[in-house]
């Protein structure tokens, strides 16, 4: 096969698009394995001896021995990784199911308003989560708590500890809702581009056949838009596991997430370059995996064959 | 099993009335065609009796069950699609067998039925092939397949033949009647190709803008048109048609027009004689023959403009004044073009029409 000869700026520009996106990483992952003298004195080439310090303690409150190094264990990763997995995935399924139907709803079926709703979706995506902040934080605190001098309230704190009201700031599906609410409009928005490729003929042919509107939903047009899904997914997840916005504001000690987790080694005194390289190093993993497994949902033709084009 | 009835059946979209009161009894096990150019409501009525249009007005009975309310999978019908609506995501045996496991039956009754059904339709070979690995033909075929599985008593083919090419549907279309005579059903079968129409239905049923335009057995539709609309669809090369005024000279009854005067034969002269002048005269093609000697009132005179071989036969365009006709002869007949020559009529080949309405006289 003949390529063609590309102009040397061209392979100049895609050096320097590599450097910028993988330099980075690479940074990190280097530093990741240095002492911080070695970071902070400014030594900062190849040469140095690696250690697992900084793993070591990032993970000490997994870890089956007690690192030499440290005297106390004051990050709580494993907690953290826990309430990030708890909250991307319990955000991601909930913003996918409620997406895929809104979705079809909004492709499929005629109503007043349709197309409102179609363009506000989009609208409210719009707005930056800096914004909900604030207000979600006041709600969260004030407005959405049950009494605890009511049956409901009571039994919760006394089944899971706590004082005052039960409400829905620092719990995980505080954040989990906002993830939801935060996602939800890209999602529909995505996932309705690929339910309209889905042939309309497709559904009534599984309605002559003798499928209920479930049916038709979940057995053909569900596994049809499985890219889409797959997309949404990835984004969705991505979104939730890195956001420190709002969860910092909404998290308590016990269901703060991983990037929450990062920014507390920093302090007035000290800053740990380190294990934050570290952390932040065990951070990327999650996700990376979860894309890997995902993407391999993402087929293109899907509907090859269905209908004659 | 059960006749269908379509009783005074009205669809509108908003305040556009897209079909006029369509009354039409579909005998038991009959097949029935739904033909007429494409915007004439043959396939919405079919999509009204298969449930996937809302009837606007009027019923449509299943023996004496009215079911225009009710769902598509309540009617217990099968279908064909125009556009095959094959399931991308299943195999083929999973596409045919898709009904069957809606209504869950045992697993190995699903097996023996697919099989069965696969070989009616020479699929054995490919069922466990995704639909995208396979061709139109085959494509078709697992379509056919589907709709046998289901065990209706009603089958829905909206111009299933429609996306094939030209000798794929002609093979497609034999398989399709040697089919009609394995399955003994009620079929429904909607088309704009009259040569489909014609081949494959016990019934006829000819639309046009939203109205039956005539029913009836395709040989009956073919002889005797009920308007000219339906002569100039039914029949390939369609009907010639030439504006004429009927004369009476001698006893004898005329439809003459410009450069040519036609004896009318005398069983049909008598009712005519009551009926405005102004008729149209159609002659099909395949009624005119090369007759030199042709006596007068019996013969047109063509002038030859173009001719089409098309192997045993040769089609020719003609000018008669200001109107076209087509001839349909054997090739061996010598034609030079631009000459004018003299063509027979079969007397029986004759159809007149009232000019302003396009009722057949």
């Amino acid at each position: 096969m003949q390529y063609e000869r590309q102009n040397p700026a061209f392979y100049a520009l895609l050096a320097a698009l590599i450097f910028m996106s993988v330099g980075p990483i690479l940074l990190m992952f280097v530093n990741s394995f240095k002492l911080d003298v070695d970071i902070i004195g400014g030594r900062t080439g190849l040469l140095f001896l690696p250690t697992i310090r900084n793993y070591e303690t990032a993970l000490c409150d997994v870890l089956w021995y007690e690192p030499d190094h440290l005297d106390f264990c004051s990050l709580k990763f494993g907690g953290a990784f826990i309430n990030s997995l708890i909250i991307a995935l319990a955000s991601t399924v909930i913003t996918l199911v409620i997406g895929c139907m809104a979705a079809y709803a909004l492709v499929r079926f005629r109503f007043m308003g349709r197309d409102t709703i179609s363009l506000s979706t989009l609208m409210v995506r719009m707005v930056p989560p800096a914004v909900l902040l604030v207000p979600v934080f006041g709600l969260w605190n004030n407005e959405f708590c049950i009494d605890k001098a009511t049956m409901v309230g009571g039994w919760i704190r006394d089944t899971f500890g706590g004082r005052g009201d039960v409400c829905l700031a620092g719990t995980h599906s505080g954040i989990i809702l906002v993830y939801v609410a935060m996602n939800l409009p890209f999602v529909i928005w995505i996932l309705q581009s690929f339910i309209v490729q889905v042939p309309r003929s497709l559904e009534e042919a599984a309605r002559v056949d003798g499928a209920g509107p479930f049916q038709v939903f979940f057995k053909i047009v569900l596994p049809l838009i499985k890219p889409g899904l797959a997309a949404a997914a990835i984004f969705t997840f991505r979104i939730a596991w890195n956001e420190y916005l709002l969860a910092s504001a909404l998290s308590d000690r016990n269901t703060k997430t991983v990037p929450i987790l990062i920014v507390n080694n920093m302090s007035e005194f000290n800053v740990e370059w380190g294990v934050i390289m570290a952390t932040g190093m065990l951070l990327a993993i999650p996700p990376i995996i979860f894309t890997l497994f995902a993407s391999r949902q993402i087929i293109t033709g899907m509907t090859a064959g269905a209908v004659k084009g | 099993m059960p006749q269908i009835r379509l009783q005074n059946l009205i669809k509108r979209y908003g305040h556009v009335e897209v079909l006029h009161g369509i009354d039409l009894n579909m005998a038991e096990n009959e097949f029935t065609v739904l033909v007429g150019p494409s915007g004439c409501g043959k396939s919405t009525t079919l999509r009204m009796i298969a449930g996937l249009e809302t009837v606007s007005d009027g019923e449509i009975f299943f023996g004496d069950q009215p079911v225009g309310h009710l769902e598509p999978k309540d009617r217990g019908l099968a279908m064909v699609f125009q556009d095959y609506a094959l399931y991308p995501h299943m195999d083929v045996a999973h596409n045919i067998s898709f009904a069957l496991r809606l209504q869950k039956r045992p697993k190995e009754e699903i097996k023996a039925k697919v099989k069965e059904v696969a070989e009616i339709v020479g699929l054995t070979d490919y069922l466990q092939r995704k639909p995208g690995a396979l061709s139109g033909g085959q494509r078709q075929r697992v379509a056919m397949a589907r709709a046998l599985a289901k065990d209706s008593d009603i089958f829905l083919f909206d111009e299933p033949l429609s996306n094939l090419d030209a000798k794929l549907r002609g093979q497609m279309r034999a398989e399709l009647a040697i089919m009609r005579h394995r399955v003994q059903k009620n079929m429904i079968y909607v088309t704009h190709d009259q040569i489909e129409a014609m081949t494959l239905a016990d019934r006829i049923v000819v639309m046009s803008d939203g109205y039956i335009q005539q029913q009836g057995s395709p040989e009956e539709l073919f002889k005797h048109p009920a308007n000219k609309f339906v002569a100039g669809f039914l029949g390939s090369p369609p009907m010639n048609f030439l504006d004429s005024e009927l004369i009476d000279l001698e006893d004898t009854l005329y439809a003459a027009g410009e450069g040519f005067r036609i004896a009318i034969p005398a069983d049909k002269a008598h009712a005519l004689r009551q009926s405005d002048n102004a008729v149209t005269l159609g002659i099909r093609p395949s009624d005119l023959s090369y007759a030199p000697d042709a006596p007068p009132g019996l013969g047109l005179d063509l002038e030859v403009i173009v001719s089409e071989y098309v192997g045993a036969q040769s089609v020719l365009l003609c000018v008669c004044g200001q109107a076209n006709v087509t001839v349909e002869l054997k090739s061996e007949t010598p034609i030079a073009l631009g000459e004018t020559l003299r063509f027979a009529v079969r007397p029986e080949g004759i159809h007149l029409f009232d000019r302003k309405t396009g009722t057949a006289l």
